[in-house]
């Protein structure tokens, strides 16, 4: 790999920390925004259901989200603030479908301590003022003037220095705050402020409460005629009001998040740690709150946020699980519970550890992940491209086409599969009994090889075979009629709908027929000067069984051709350059867009916007999908047109917001498909392999497919062996009962395949998995499984006991070999030399396994190196041996044989807190920090100095906002060896967030042209809300910010592609390179992932 | 509905609950849940987030020149004396007669728009040589300050107006009042 590293996203983020309903996108729609850490997305709710209209990626980690209307508005604004002190007043403009930036500023202050308990943003219920809590003892003011402007901000002294939650009261003549916060004996007490926004300061509140529960954490307030607070605690709700204070008791529990159902306040949703929703209900007297009384309705993901929507429709976003759309119900179901799961989007976050294997042995890398946390806990493999399940498959040699037909023209699903071989043809159909078998259609000619069949109108079927085109009755079976070719002429292509056939014999002959009842007409000729190498007439106009275009690919010149129908005149010829024949050609339309495909003997393909009434051809496009000829189809899937592109790198075609996406089908070598949609196996397709026909339905049209296994235990670390063709993973799983919550750790042996839990081996209490490994010894040829543990004791600040488990797979069990006590944990543990290295707490120690006498295996310690905080990250290259520590950025070390020793090589000298570590290549190390930042640093080996040498010099810097918790060598998508993306060395990592990315170590002269281009696509993409591209991506810590440098924002340069054209050809203006040279290259780029 | 035996208690294998708390109350609770009419239809659809439309921004989004909001700079511990100050000036005033409070309201927002803008360079002492009619006013509120400051600060104004430094903390209170009595002449 390089220093040269473009960063993308392949799978956004999912975790949802903060959602908000309101008129955003209009007066009369409601909206549901839902944050998920750097993007927002707007979604309508309508008498469908939610639907989903816009991402949005904000540059900058969202603090806070809130919808709020200012004075004389007919809509909502919505208000976000970043993590790093910017903010942004956003607002729809509905006629230009864009977002506004109403305001926006920065609210940063050079001194403060940032809080610990996260950054606080409320606006006044009365849009008085915006209020921000940012730093210790300041609460930040931005003031509305009269007509809704926002006013320069001001500080103001807050005294409560550990401040839980601020919420603005209901109703209150000046803007006044609740505080609620811990003093210095850690107890928690309310406080009201009023805001004097002249005076620039506080003003005494109108009342108080001290001592509430020691665990009381949120804040609601109540709107009027109620007004006051609910302070939830963990043991009680009490309700406060300067007149009324009521408590109730509850059950222990942390609760997280809540949404108010009503607009009057009365009822609350609430959700805690363990994902229990419970309705709080505020009881009163016409305005006098008599009581709260809460009730348990159900289970759902533990929920970061909850929006009640309509109709009893909830929505819980969640950072440890899949997110959900539940309905409340009057009544409990058999179980009791009142709320009902309608739809799960699915969370990859947090992502806490991850593996990439290859589990089909297809040469395509899958990603497992750790993902969830506590209940929801859950591996997820997730799969680039698409896969078919198989559901039928039978041996059938030398298949040369297939075509499905229809028993009736009304009949909605197919009843034959036509399979043509070199000299014959063979009708399978389905019998009775749902199995395919073999029948026959008298009117067909069997003996000879198909070239086409089609369903024609009136009940008929047609069969184009070298010599004849016939018409088959598909009730009676019978031939009709039949039109042979011209003596000393064979058909060499053809094609057909349901009314039309267009056939090209040798020497150029282009022959039109259309379909009548019971007759086949010649309705037109056409001598074309070369041969024709493939036809379509694929009807794409309004009406479904009539074409009025064909398209030709012609030998020689290397063109195609549209001509027009019936009078089969040419409209439009278009040279494809190059050497290769067309050899499939495809009149498509997708979400009302109508292409024309092309593709070449190569395995490249062309797509040509097309316009039906001219058969202009325009937007060219050259892309490449494998190495063999490819043959196009158009297939259907939950009622949407694809077009699969059979060859040795199977594709699937489809278009999302009007761009075409291709998507790699995960099957090895496709010769034929065609959909075979039957009433047993609906939405099915029939494939020809080599040597092997099947049946089967197609996943969902996506790039990523994401399958989840459901634990209900928090996987932290996950390891695949081969060998055993197994996964281990550590695991903690939360017991709660009715007094004590309490955990228990486990090591789990799951199959690769089936992902059922095989066999697992109890921890200690009080003992972790902190690290897995798969591994072999010297002089053994056994394959292992090493866990490193800790015994995390309450007593302890840092654990000071460990172990070494060593298991070996027997049966599908997990045997304890070996077992070798460490005085600390065991934060990692990698194969090196034959040999276990293991970093425990500040120590990096070396074992061998050595044989003892009475023939057991054990553990022994060789070697350590002491010096660092905690070293928790390792990662070893040869002799070499990487250490992210806790605090001290990233150190070399390397092992010294003759010596037997392991000694301290460089070092880089930045305060970086780590959170992942990888080798890049001998010199190159990459970093990822607990300030959502990556860096690279080199080994300086040409150094002239020893202290030159010590030194790990930074060379790449970026901010990627986002909490890196693994990085692993490997890929996520099939690797081309023909393309040169296929020869580009990637890292995948994953996040908090569920996000996984890619890092891409690019040649120097590439990145040179990609940063290029992405310094001009800064000039034309505008960051939302007037936040700078700029400055997001700039390195960021406490101590120090810089640019952003060898790090690509791949994602930028990616949503070139979704540029308009006129905006694409200035960025190629500026460039001096050309649109389509532009788009070739940024494609390229999207199949790294 | 379910009152003693509660299956709701098995449905949830990760806790338990005591029987009073879980029970009829939901379904007596769950009524008249707010709804405009929207997700009317019996199956709520919901379009698949992997289609969703990815927001591309190419117009400028710099908001409207006096939008970019920026914090004011000064100080919140001198914005807070000079607030006392303010306040205990008002009480004086208070005590004076009202017209006087009246008059001079007007004169201090004035005043305090000043300040602000020039906040950034102003030092952190509170007392600043201020011409105005305020101090004439309140002349005893100037001596009780001048008389609480230390002699070290007494001298940096004394300073500051290009007065000797020199003599007992007597001498140089008297020497600034006569200043400023004589600053106000001039």
């Amino acid at each position: 790999m390089s220093l040269w590293n473009y960063v993308v996203t392949a799978h956004k983020p999912t975790n949802v920390t903060h959602s908000c309903v309101g008129n955003f996108t209009s007066p009369h729609e409601l909206n549901l925004i839902v944050a998920k850490c750097t993007r927002i997305e707007i979604h309508v709710i309508n008498a469908q259901g939610l639907q989903a209209v816009l991402d949005v990626p904000i540059y900058g980690r969202i603090a806070t989200l809130e919808l709020f209307r200012p004075h004389g508005e007919a809509q909502d604004f919505l208000f976000i603030a970043t993590e790093r002190y910017k903010f942004c007043v956003l607002q729809w403009d509905a006629e230009s479908s864009e977002l506004v930036t109403r305001a926006a500023g920065d609210v940063s202050d050079r001194i403060g301590r940032p809080t610990d308990n996260g950054q606080i943003g409320i606006i006044d219920p009365d849009c008085r003022l915006i209020g921000l809590h940012l730093y210790d003892g300041l609460f930040k003011v931005i003031p509305f003037d009269s007509r809704g402007q926002l006013k320069e901000a001001f500080n103001i002294r807050l005294e409560e220095l550990q401040v839980l939650d601020i919420k603005f009261l209901f109703g209150c003549s000046k803007p006044t705050i609740v505080v609620l916060y811990q003093d210095n004996k850690d107890a928690r007490h309310v406080k009201t402020y009023e805001v004097a926004l002249k005076e620039k300061d506080f003003s005494e509140g109108p009342w108080s409460q001290n001592n509430l529960d020691n665990g009381a954490g949120l804040l609601i307030p109540v709107p009027m005629p109620l007004g006051g607070v609910i302070i939830i605690g963990e043991e009680t709700i009490v309700y406060c009001s300067a007149v009324v204070f009521k408590a109730i008791p509850t059950r222990p529990s942390i609760t997280r998040a809540y949404g108010r159902v009503d607009a009057d306040g009365s009822r609350y949703l609430l959700s805690d740690h363990a994902g229990l929703l419970h309705l709080l209900v505020i009881t009163h007297e016409k305005e006098r709150v008599t009581g709260l009384k809460i009730e348990l309705l159900g289970e759902t993901s533990i929920a970061s946020t909850i929006s009640y929507l309509d109709n009893a429709i909830v929505y819980v976003g969640s950072n440890f699980g899949d997110s959900q759309l539940v309905k409340l119900n009057l009544h409990p179901d058999a179980k009791g519970s009142y709320v009902e799961v309608v739809e799960r989007y699915v969370n990859l976050g947090p992502i806490v550890d991850f593996c990439v294997v290859d589990l089909e042995r297809q040469g395509q890398g899958q990603v497992v992940t750790c993902s969830g946390a506590y209940k929801d806990g859950s591996l997820r493999i997730v799969r680039n491209g698409i896969g078919i399940n198989e559901q039928a498959s039978v041996e059938l040699q030398g298949i040369k086409g297939m075509w499905s037909l229809r028993a009736s023209t009304d009949d909605p699903y197919d009843t034959f599969l036509v399979v043509s071989f070199i000299c014959e043809t063979r009708i399978l159909a389905m019998n009775l009994d749902d199995e395919l078998e073999e029948t026959e259609i008298e009117g067909f000619a069997s003996e000879v090889q198909t070239l086409f069949c089609h369903d024609a109108v009136n009940n008929q079927l047609l069969q184009v075979t070298a010599n004849s085109v016939r018409l088959v009755s598909s009730t009676s079976r019978d031939l009709l009629d039949e039109w042979k070719a011209p003596e000393g002429f064979s058909v060499n292509v053809a094609t057909a709908n349901s009314s039309q056939v267009l056939l090209a014999t040798g020497g150029g002959h282009l022959v039109y027929l259309e379909i009548g009842d019971g007759k086949l007409a010649e309705a037109k000729y056409a001598q074309l000067e070369y041969e024709v190498s493939c036809l379509d007439i694929n009807p794409i106009g309004e009406n479904p069984n009539f074409s009025q275009l064909a398209a030709v690919g012609m030998w020689t010149d290397m063109s195609v051709r549209i001509f027009s129908l019936p009078g089969l005149d040419l409209i439009r010829k278009e040279q494809l350059g190059g050497e290769i024949i067309p050899r499939s050609v495809l009149l498509c339309a997708f979400e009302g867009v109508s292409y024309l495909l092309c593709a070449l003997g190569d395995g490249h393909l062309f797509n040509f916007l097309l316009n039906v009434n001219t058969g202009e051809l325009t937007d060219r496009k050259k892309v490449s999908l494998g190495t063999q000829p490819i043959t196009l189809r158009t297939f259907s899937s939950k009622n949407t047109t694809h077009v699969f592109a059979a060859s040795d790198r199977p594709t699937v075609i489809y278009s999302s917001n009007k761009k075409l996406l291709y998507s790699n089908v995960n099957l090895k070598e496709v010769s034929y498909m065609c959909p075979f949609n039957t009433a047993s196996y609906p939405d099915s397709l029939a494939i020809a392999k080599e040597g092997e026909l099947t049946i089967g339905t197609i996943d969902d049209i996506q790039k990523l497919h994401i399958r989840t296994i459901p634990l209900g235990e928090h996987a932290k670390r996950i390891c695949h062996q081969e060998q055993s063709r197994t996964f281990a993973i550590c695991t903690m799983k939360y017991c709660q009962s009715s007094n004590e919550d309490s955990e228990m750790h486990f090591v789990r042996l799951l199959d690769d395949q089936t992902f059922d839990i095989m066999s697992f081996y109890p921890l200690d209490t009080y003992e972790y998995g902190c690290s897995i490994l798969s591994c072999s010894f010297a002089d053994d040829t056994n394959f292992y499984y090493c866990v490193g543990t800790a015994y995390v004791l309450p007593e302890e600040s840092e654990p000071t006991k460990g172990r070494i488990l060593v298991f070996v797979v027997e049966d599908g069990k997990l045997q304890l070999i070996a077992e070798k006590e460490t005085k600390g944990s065991v934060y990692s543990l990698n194969s090196f030399n034959g040999k276990l290295l293991a970093a425990i707490n500040q120590k990096i120690q070396l074992y061998k396994w050595v044989l003892r006498d009475d023939g057991s295996r054990e553990l022994q310690l060789e070697c350590g190196h002491h010096g660092h905080i905690l070293a928790l990250y390792v990662q070893t290259r040869g002799d070499f041996i990487v250490v992210g520590d806790l605090m001290k950025s990233i150190s070399l070390l390397i092992y010294k044989h003759e010596e037997g020793a392991i000694e301290e090589r460089a070092r880089d000298y930045n305060a970086n807190w780590m959170t992942a570590v990888e080798i890049l290549d001998d010199d190159i190390y990459l970093g990822a920090e607990n300030n959502f930042n990556l860096f690279s640093v080199r080994k300086n080996s040409e150094g002239t100095t020893d202290e030159e040498r010590a030194r790990l010099e930074s060379v790449g810097e970026y901010h990627l906002g986002e909490s890196v918790n693994r990085f692993r060598h490997g890929s996520l998508v099939m690797r081309l060896p023909d393309s040169d993306v296929g020869q580009i060395p990637t890292v995948i990592f994953g996040t908090v967030n569920g996000v996984i990315g890619v890092i891409a170590s690019l040649p120097q002269e590439h990145y040179l042209f990609l940063e290029k281009l992405q310094s001009n696509l800064v000039k034309v993409i505008k960051g939302v809300g007037g936040l700078n591209h700029e400055q997001w991506r700039s390195f960021n810590n406490e101590k120090k910010t810089v640019d952003a440098k060898n790090f690509l924002d791949g994602d930028l340069i990616e949503s070139f592609l979704d540029l308009s054209r006129n905006r694409m050809e200035e960025i190629s203006a500026a460039m001096s390179v050309s649109v389509e040279e532009l788009c070739k290259r940024v494609e390229e780029m999207t199949r790294l992932h | 509905m379910e009152e003693s035996t509660n299956p709701s208690s098995s449905s949830f294998s990760t806790t338990s609950y005591t029987s009073s708390r879980v029970g009829k109350g939901g379904s007596e609770f769950l009524s008249n849940l707010p709804s405009r009419g929207l997700f009317s239809s019996s199956t709520v659809l919901s379009t698949n987030p992997g289609g969703i439309r990815v927001y591309v921004c190419d117009h400028d989004t710099s908001p409207p020149v006096d939008q970019v909001i920026s914090t004011n700079q000064t100080n919140i511990l001198i914005r807070s004396l000079m607030l006392k100050k303010q306040r205990n000036d008002a009480v004086l005033k208070d005590v004076k007669g009202k017209s006087t409070t009246e008059i001079t309201k007007g004169k201090r927002a004035a005043e305090r728009m000043a300040d602000g803008r020039a906040s950034a360079k102003r030092a952190s002492l509170s007392l600043n040589p201020r011409s105005s009619q305020q101090e004439k006013s309140s002349g005893c509120a100037f001596d009780k300050e001048i008389q609480s400051l230390t002699v070290d600060k007494l001298r940096i104004l004394l300073r500051g107006r290009g007065l000797s430094v020199k003599g007992k903390k007597e001498e140089l209170i008297a020497r600034l009042r006569n200043d400023n009595v004589d600053g106000k002449h001039i």
